[in-house]
């Protein structure tokens, strides 16, 4: 987490491979991200990681369910593939679906749905296909607070549940309490890593680095 | 507001550029349209006077016999007397045919009578001397000195070329000139455009002097002939000038389209922007000002161009034709302001009648729109139910003038029901076409995986925009397949009054019995596909001469079935005798009795009227008998293998008929002129509506930009899903290759519609029979390159897409 301007969606651009760092190196899940390709890159990424975004995370001409399978579709793994790993798609989809509630908006289009219901999608859009992080960037950005918190616990609960790394980019407390592991970032540096922390703990970093 | 105009032009210029484009197209095709009308207007209008200097009366349009009388009175009075006129023949060269139909025109006996500008060599002054039109020689690789032969049979002439010369004029130019006493013996097949006579000092005694020997002659001053000519020309070359400018009016419309389609999206686009203006505190006029002033900025920019490119390509067309073919009389290009100023003025009325509904929609932006989240991406609501009943009943309206036409044959019918079907299908477009392409996205989803199923969804995401694009693509492809079917149609319409009017190919006639191993010598030249050999003797015929007459050939004789075109041959009865069309008028008529003498034998017998066997009588076998019972081989009728060169065969048969009197009929070079013209007609009404498919490919490409520029969020999105770039090129293309090929395939459909109508209520009156014929290579073309031209349209947007990398898209305001 960080205050506008640190550098928290630059970093997660890098680590997620939407973006080439101009220096150092970037590893996720044992791969090595820097000097792939754009086509390698694009397919670590379809393969290896699930996002979610701030807005704009869905396809309007798409259902919610036409959505959720996107990145699997693109991959070809839906439609291709061997039929017990289909299966085995198929099931996390229903459970997936089934932990976020959104069994009934499946044939909603994104125009019809609310702003917590849209994070919902784009969270099991992220999660459907088994990824080995999700990156989550400023996911709560544009919700009230009661969607805010539903949306932190559906993380919550991903990461619990179903074992699930998630990267989350935010700069707002409440959210990053929910978090098992923070670093704190302030302009393009970082100032403190605090594990398990309590609300109290990153007031005191946040406060600490605007001393 | 200014400021705010000046920077929002500044901003937005590359975005109008397709909108531009199309302006400036239309524009400039009206310019050259000018240009072009004009040069051949002045190359035609040159030079008319000049067969009549010193002429004091002219007649015009005499018989051949009303002119041969007038120059040979002129001799007797001492007066002048010349003609401009042609007799077709053919000209040869050694065994070489120069040409199988040339013009052939006089060349007046005194001097200063002698309108051709001599180039080289002299003028003819004794029988048996030509002078070559120096453009003709050129092709055909004639030099003074040559010596050629000029028609064929008893009439042929030989003559020795002594000059070269050009026509001042289009209306007095011939390939070769002689003299009157050489020309005379064709007046049978001379036309006279016109007599010039000089004697007598002034108008009324020249006049008078003419009609003391054709009492009835057309008779004019030369200033009121040429007025006359020039008056003529100007109509006809008007008459060209606003059939091209039809199309014009085409390609306008699409252009319209297209402005309009540019300026909704922009628009669209922009509605922050405007939102933005109005919560800072322009009014809503001035808002609406300020958005008409740069679509006038847009089409004044268009028109400018437009003029000045037009003009630039205009002179530089009728400069290369001059350069590059001297004997075309082009002459020269003269745009006049009004042309200029006309065109101008279209172009701005075009964009701002184009931009006019999209600026009222911007006044209607609320301020608050600039606080809301941007959601110009989200799909809109398409047709209303208004929509659809409008143009249901337009349609029916249409269809219902349609069947009308059909069964009364009205042309104002046909044309107001097929424009009322075509704008009723214009109106249902927005619920038309995404159904189509939803139709087709199955096919593309299976082609191209994810790729292909979200190009289908992203083409019917906005209906009217969709529909509109589609549209503008529809009314090119519509009007071509129409056209291409409607020829085709009247092609085999003509085809087979063609095989009635010249039944074989060519036809070797000889004045007398020719030698038996004719038949086996012209079945050996290359190109003929067949022969039959007919028999026949030389009769005098009454109020003809010497003819020769030939026995009709049946049909039920393997190898004239094998000659013949079509399924019928004129068979005249016993006792009646079929002369060609043009050797009866005056003296002989439909239905008359004429002695037909042979040897000493005569018979009397009915005339009916025929053509397509040369200049031959054709009578019963039975009645060939009767007249000479030796009769023997006198003609071979050839059928030319498909594909085989008419010149090229007359060349090599006339070659085979010369030495032993025979003459040549060539029915195959009529054929292939008739077909050529339609190639012509075909070839140019197809190119002048590629200019309005053009414009609309431009509008494809221009929409798919447009819709990149707004979908650059979610090109990032899927980036970062895993689309690679490859799949997002494939998806935007895929995209403007649904879209094409649906408007494509609708305007074919129509298109053929429209042609099955027309050739039901024109054509078919008119050739009994006639049914609709499809071009099926050529209508598969059309889809075909549409395709790629879709194709073609999306490479440039889809490059720009896929160039931006995922996080800088995600990053996009």
């Amino acid at each position: 987490m960080g205050p506008s301007g640190s550098g928290k969606s630059t970093l997660m651009h890098c680590l997620a491979g939407l973006d080439q760092p101009t220096g150092g190196t970037v590893t996720v899940a044992g791969r090595r991200l820097e000097g792939l390709s754009d086509d390698e890159l694009t397919r670590f990424r379809r393969d290896h990681l699930g996002f979610v975004f701030q807005a704009f995370n869905l396809l309007p001409m798409l259902t919610a369910e036409q959505n959720i399978w996107l990145p699997t579709e693109l991959a070809g793994r839906r439609r291709g593939g061997r039929a017990d790993e289909r299966s085995d798609l198929r099931a996390r989809f229903d459970q997936v679906v089934d932990t976020l509630g959104l069994r009934d908006r499946l044939r909603h289009r994104p125009a019809e749905l609310s702003g917590g219901q849209q994070q919902r999608v784009a969270i099991a859009r992220a999660l459907v296909g088994g990824p080995a992080i999700v990156f989550a960037d400023e996911p709560t950005g544009n919700l009230d607070s009661a969607a805010s918190a539903e949306v932190l616990a559906f993380l919550r609960r991903s990461v619990r549940e179903l074992g699930q790394t998630v990267v989350m980019v935010t700069h707002e407390l409440d959210a990053a309490a929910h978090a098992d592991d923070v670093v704190v970032l302030a302009d393009g540096r970082v100032t403190d890593h605090l594990t398990e922390p309590t609300h109290d703990r990153l007031v005191t970093a946040l406060g600490a680095r605007a001393a | 507001m200014r400021t705010v105009l000046l920077a929002s032009l500044r901003t937005h210029t590359r975005r109008y550029g397709a909108a531009l484009l199309a302006v400036v197209v239309g524009v400039v095709f009206i310019v050259v349209t000018a240009a072009l009308s004009s040069a051949v207007r002045d190359g035609l209008v040159a030079g008319i006077d000049e067969p009549y200097a010193g002429a004091d009366a002219v007649v015009e349009k005499p018989t051949a016999d009303e002119a041969a009388t007038l120059l040979a009175a002129a001799g007797e009075e001492g007066a002048d007397a010349w003609l401009v006129g042609w007799t077709m023949q053919p000209v040869v060269r050694g065994d070489d045919v120069v040409d199988t139909s040339a013009d052939v025109g006089q060349v007046p006996a005194a001097a200063d009578r002698r309108w051709q500008d001599l180039e080289e060599g002299r003028f003819p002054s004794a029988p048996g001397e030509a002078l070559a039109d120096v453009n003709a020689a050129k092709a055909a690789g004639i030099r003074v000195g040559d010596e050629l032969r000029i028609g064929s049979g008893a009439d042929a002439l030989e003559v020795e070329v002594v000059g070269l010369a050009d026509s001042p004029s289009a209306f007095s130019s011939a390939s070769v000139y002689v003299l009157w006493e050489d020309l005379s013996r064709w007046r049978d097949s001379l036309y006279v455009s016109s007599v010039a006579w000089a004697g007598g000092g002034d108008h009324d005694a020249a006049a008078a002097a003419v009609r003391d020997h054709v009492p009835d002659a057309e008779l004019m001053t030369v200033d009121a002939f040429v007025q006359h000519v020039q008056k003529e020309v100007n109509n006809e070359v008007d008459v060209i000038a606003v059939v091209v400018l039809l199309f014009t009016v085409i390609a306008l419309l699409v252009a319209v389209l297209v402005i309009n389609n540019t300026f909704a999206i922009l628009f669209a686009q922009r509605t922050r922007d405007f939102a933005l203006l109005r919560c800072v505190g322009a009014s809503r006029r001035q808002l609406v000002r300020s958005v008409r002033w740069e679509s006038l900025a847009l089409g004044a920019t268009a028109a400018v161009l437009g003029t000045g490119l037009g003009l630039g390509l205009g002179h530089g067309l009728v400069g290369l034709v001059r350069a590059q073919w001297p004997g075309a009389r082009m002459g020269h290009a003269d745009v006049g302001a009004g042309w200029l100023l006309a065109a101008a003025a279209v172009g701005i009325g075009v964009t701002l009648v184009a931009a006019w509904l999209p600026t009222r929609r911007v006044v209607r932006v609320s301020p608050l729109a600039a606080l809301r989240p941007d959601d110009s991406t989200s799909p809109r609501t398409g047709a209303g139910r208004r929509r659809v009943a409008l143009g249901l009943l337009t349609v029916a309206a249409g269809v219902a003038g349609l069947v009308a036409a059909v069964a009364t044959g009205g042309y104002p019918v046909l044309m107001a029901g097929g424009a009322a079907t075509f704008l009723g299908v214009l109106v249902l477009g927005p619920v038309l076409v995404p159904a189509l392409v939803r139709a087709a996205g199955p096919v593309t989803g299976r082609l191209l995986g994810p790729a292909g199923r979200l190009a289908s969804g992203n083409a019917v995401r906005n209906p009217r925009r969709t529909a509109a694009t589609a549209a503008s693509l529809l009314i090119g492809v519509t009007l071509t397949t129409a056209v291409l079917s409607g020829m085709a149609s009247s092609r085999s319409a003509v085809s087979e009054a063609m095989d009635r009017q010249h039944p074989v190919d060519m036809a070797v006639t000889g004045a007398g019995t020719v030698p038996a191993d004719l038949v086996r010598r012209v079945a050996a030249v290359d190109g003929v596909a067949a022969t039959a050999p007919v028999r026949g003797t030389t009769a005098r015929v009454a109020g003809i001469g010497e003819t020769p007459v030939l026995a009709a050939p049946a049909l039920t004789d393997p190898d004239v079935r094998a000659v013949v075109h079509g399924d019928e041959l004129p068979a005249p009865g016993d006792g009646r005798v079929l002369l060609p069309w043009d050797e009866l008028g005056d003296r002989i008529a439909v239905g008359d009795r004429v002695t037909v003498a042979a040897g000493g034998r005569e018979l009397t017998l009915r005339v009916a009227g025929g053509e397509g066997w040369g200049t031959a009588a054709l009578v019963s076998p039975a009645t060939l008998a009767r007249l000479d019972r030796d009769a023997g081989l006198q003609a071979v009728w050839v059928r030319a293998a498909d594909g085989a060169d008419p010149e090229d065969l007359a060349g090599s048969l006339e070659a085979i008929a010369g030495p032993v009197e025979a003459e040549l009929e060539n029915g195959l070079a009529q054929r292939s002129y008739v077909d050529l013209q339609l190639d012509v007609v075909t070839g140019g009404v197809v190119g002048l509506l590629g200019i309005a498919v053009l414009i609309a490919l431009v509008g494809i490409a221009n929409t798919l930009g447009l819709s990149v520029l707004e979908r650059g969020r979610e090109h990032a999105l899927l980036r970062a899903l895993g689309l690679t770039r490859r799949q997002l090129r494939r998806m935007l293309a895929a995209e403007a290759v649904l879209l094409s090929v649906v408007a494509t395939v609708l305007g074919s459909v129509l298109g053929i519609a429209f042609a099955w109508t027309a050739v039901q209520a024109v054509v078919e009156p008119a050739v009994a029979g006639a049914g609709l014929v499809l071009p099926w290579g050529q209508l598969a073309l059309v889809v075909a390159t549409s395709a790629v031209a879709g194709l073609l349209a999306a490479v440039l947007p889809s490059r720009r897409a896929a160039r931006v990398a995922p996080a800088a898209g995600l990053a996009l305001d």
